[in-house]
């Protein structure tokens, strides 16, 4: 008998044990009273590794600031706030683990920040299931499209917005032909119809291109793209993928304009592809609130000079988080989800730009309107953000400044 | 569409020399240990790496650092080939192709305690493709293909006529026999992860100077690499540069007939197919 046979008994004993307490959940149910009692409880599910990771570490520090200056200031409804942070690894199966703890063990009211759309996706029907509140940035517009109950916002523009701004782009530019590169994601068509929808009634042809983006090397893909002689490609992955693009594009003496959205093109970017590679390549992205009170209070609260879009977001969600609790005199999903537009949406609210003074002016029997570091926080019947500000980004001698489009 | 095609074979020709380097180093480990060393992808990196410090630290040309990369992959694959794997010979090839996957966890995530996430570039100036007609191809690719088809050369000469070379040939067609003969195993199985190994490291430098390096260079690859010695028959030499063509030929003219989103299915259509009409791969002398 192999020697791997020989414990197979003890073996079977222990996976059978093992796969006993991994199915629990599962079959005794864990439908969600999250929250009904006991301390109130918020988490960051944030990505602290992968894709992510340039931006998670930061997200949970506004997190952890906020809640910190609330609970100093002696919390909402007579307690203090405990925060919890999980690492979804910017990967859907790690993140629903770490959901499941949030949930099932932790018993939090709120999940904030959860940056990958393909994470989003798989997180958010445990959210709603369990009656947990999901205030997200991940962007895919298919993940406002589900049956969510309304336990989801977001404060990153969705994709066909996106699309939209990058179709903006191509008409500035008098695109004749726009070439759109883009990786197999959740947001891939979302955004491609956002472009035609915007560039084809201008009479500009867009042609569109959906790439693998596991391969190592895209040459064939950009000579199919070479082929089709378009004077602006978008280069819409994410940074390794849009490194070897880039490099590529230089090879090949592609001499068209090339943009991407900012999270594709960082920094990092620049010194994996080559200063050459990246020089004059343009990017998109949302721009936090800069200059609102509440974006100068971020950078106080934070001890930074510069915010970037996603931390100014989770400040704002636990702001909205802990104000829509403080508002509904409750502490769970279901009092987030019901208030969280009136503290959000009114216009003729008094105007706030952080929990502390919020939290007062709710005792002083006040309405109130948030408004944020990342922008207006106004939102949608299906969670979408409804007012944002994009900023056109360009790499000029290895480094990203504002571009006028 | 006739230079379409042509530039899709030259793509393909020149990504499958690259895929044959380390197609060859797993099927080397693979003809001497009879099982499926899935840290070849670790080890990919670890050359990609040796290869990146000889090349920016030192400034080394990429033609004089991928031998670093072979020794550094070599090296460290023989070490810890020493420290897990072969404690584990005696036990299925199942059990050593799982425990070589948790190795390559292992190389994988020191690397990245090592060095980081982030992509790193080698300190080579890109350079504009030649033109040839219609034809585009770029000098990186043409040095990568070059050096590809002088380790494979070398691998080929040394098994040809050194005497470890026949000793291992010897101890892969027949180990028993060998065995019999005072070829001693452990010393066989010791120089076959050293060359596997170092020639993933080369394979992990040459698709790294075409693209950039990071802990999971090797990792995007193995399915390729996997499908390139499968195609060509486990074991077999030979068999995994013509898999690596193969495949990398597939992966390409795959274009002309399916959208690019589906690349990755033909590693595992490949496999699918040869497994059910030969298993043995193209030049596979045994089914395994």
């Amino acid at each position: 008998m192999p020697k791997s046979l020989r414990t197979n008994l003890s073996r079977r004993a222990a996976l059978a044990g093992a796969g006993t307490l991994v199915a629990a959940p599962f079959v005794l149910g864990t439908r969600g009273f999250a929250q009904a009692t006991g301390p109130i409880r918020i988490a960051g599910l944030v990505s602290l590794t992968g894709g992510g990771s340039p931006f998670g570490p930061n997200m949970r520090a506004a997190h952890q600031a906020v809640v910190d200056e609330v609970n100093a200031a002696g919390g909402i409804l007579g307690q203090k706030i405990e925060y919890l942070a999980e690492d979804d690894q910017t990967n859907p199966e790690a993140g629903v683990r770490a959901t499941r703890k949030l949930i099932d063990v932790d018993k939090v009211s709120a999940i904030m920040s959860v940056w990958a759309s393909s994470v989003g996706s798989a997180v958010l029907p445990l959210c709603w299931e369990n009656k947990v509140m999901m205030l997200g940035i991940c962007a895919a517009d298919s993940i406002a499209a589900l049956p969510h109950q309304g336990y989801f916002v977001r404060t990153q523009p969705h994709t066909e917005l996106q699309g939209a701004q990058f179709a903006k782009f191509a008409i500035a530019q008098n695109a004749k032909h726009f070439y759109v590169m883009m990786p197999q994601t959740p947001f891939t068509e979302s955004t491609m119809k956002g472009i035609k929808d915007t560039c084809e009634p201008k009479g500009i042809k867009v042609s569109t291109l959906v790439y693998d983006a596991k391969k190592t090397s895209f040459r064939s893909e950009l000579d199919e793209m070479k082929r089709a002689n378009p004077d602006v490609l978008m280069m819409g992955g994410y940074q390794p993928d849009n490194i070897v693009v880039a490099k590529d594009l230089f090879r090949t003496g592609y001499t068209g304009k090339v943009v991407g959205f900012a999270y594709g093109v960082t920094p990092q970017f620049i010194d994996g592809a080559g200063k050459e590679a990246a020089e004059n390549i343009y990017s998109i992205e949302p721009v936090p609130a800069a200059g609102s009170s509440a974006f100068d209070r971020l950078k106080k609260l934070l001890k930074r000079d510069t915010l970037d879009t996603y931390v100014c977001q989770a400040y704002d969600h636990t702001n909205l988080a802990i104000l829509a609790m403080a508002k509904a005199g409750a502490a769970s999903g279901t009092a987030i989800r019901d208030t969280i537009r009136k503290i959000s949406n009114n216009d003729a609210g008094f105007k706030v730009d952080n929990a502390l003074d919020g939290i007062k002016a709710i005792k002083d029997g006040k309405e109130i309107k948030y408004t944020g570091a990342s922008g207006p926080c106004k939102f949608s019947d299906i969670g979408n953000i409804l007012e944002v500000t994009f900023r056109f980004n360009q790499v000029k001698d290895g480094k990203i400044v504002e571009a006028k489009i | 569409m006739t230079e379409k095609v042509l530039q899709l074979v030259l793509n393909g020709l020149m990504a499958g020399a690259v895929l044959a380097v380390p197609a060859i180093g797993l099927s080397t480990i693979f003809a001497v240990l009879r099982f499926v060393n899935f840290a070849v992808a670790g080890h990919m990196a670890i050359g990609a790496f040796a290869g990146y410090l000889l090349n920016t630290a030192f400034g080394l040309p990429a033609s004089v650092a991928v031998a670093g990369a072979f020794f550094g992959a070599a090296a460290i694959g023989v070490a810890a080939d020493h420290v897990t794997l072969r404690r584990l010979r005696s036990y299925s090839a199942l059990t050593l192709a799982i425990a070589s996957i948790a190795l390559n966890v292992m190389v994988e995530s020191a690397l990245r305690f090592v060095f980081g996430g982030a992509p790193r570039n080698y300190a080579i100036p890109l350079r504009r493709d030649w033109v040839l007609g219609s034809l585009q191809v770029g000098p990186q690719q043409v040095e990568s293909a070059v050096i590809a088809v002088v380790a494979m050369s070398l691998l080929f000469v040394f098994l040809a006529i050194t005497t470890t070379g026949k000793a291992m040939r010897a101890v892969a067609d027949n180990p028993t026999l060998a065995d019999s003969k005072g070829i001693d195993p452990e010393r066989m199985a010791r120089i076959a992860v050293g060359i596997g190994m170092g020639l993933a490291g080369i394979g992990g430098m040459l698709v790294g100077l075409d693209t950039s390096i990071d802990p999971l260079v090797g990792f995007r690859a193995i399915l390729s690499v996997f499908a390139a010695a499968v195609v060509g028959g486990l074991g077999s030499i030979p068999g995994a540069v013509v898999g690596g063509l193969v495949i990398g030929l597939a992966e390409e003219l795959s274009l002309l007939v399916m959208p690019a989103t589906y690349k990755s299915a033909i590693g595992f259509l490949a496999i699918l197919v040869i497994l059910t009409f030969k298993p043995s791969g193209l030049l596979g002398a045994r089914a395994t």
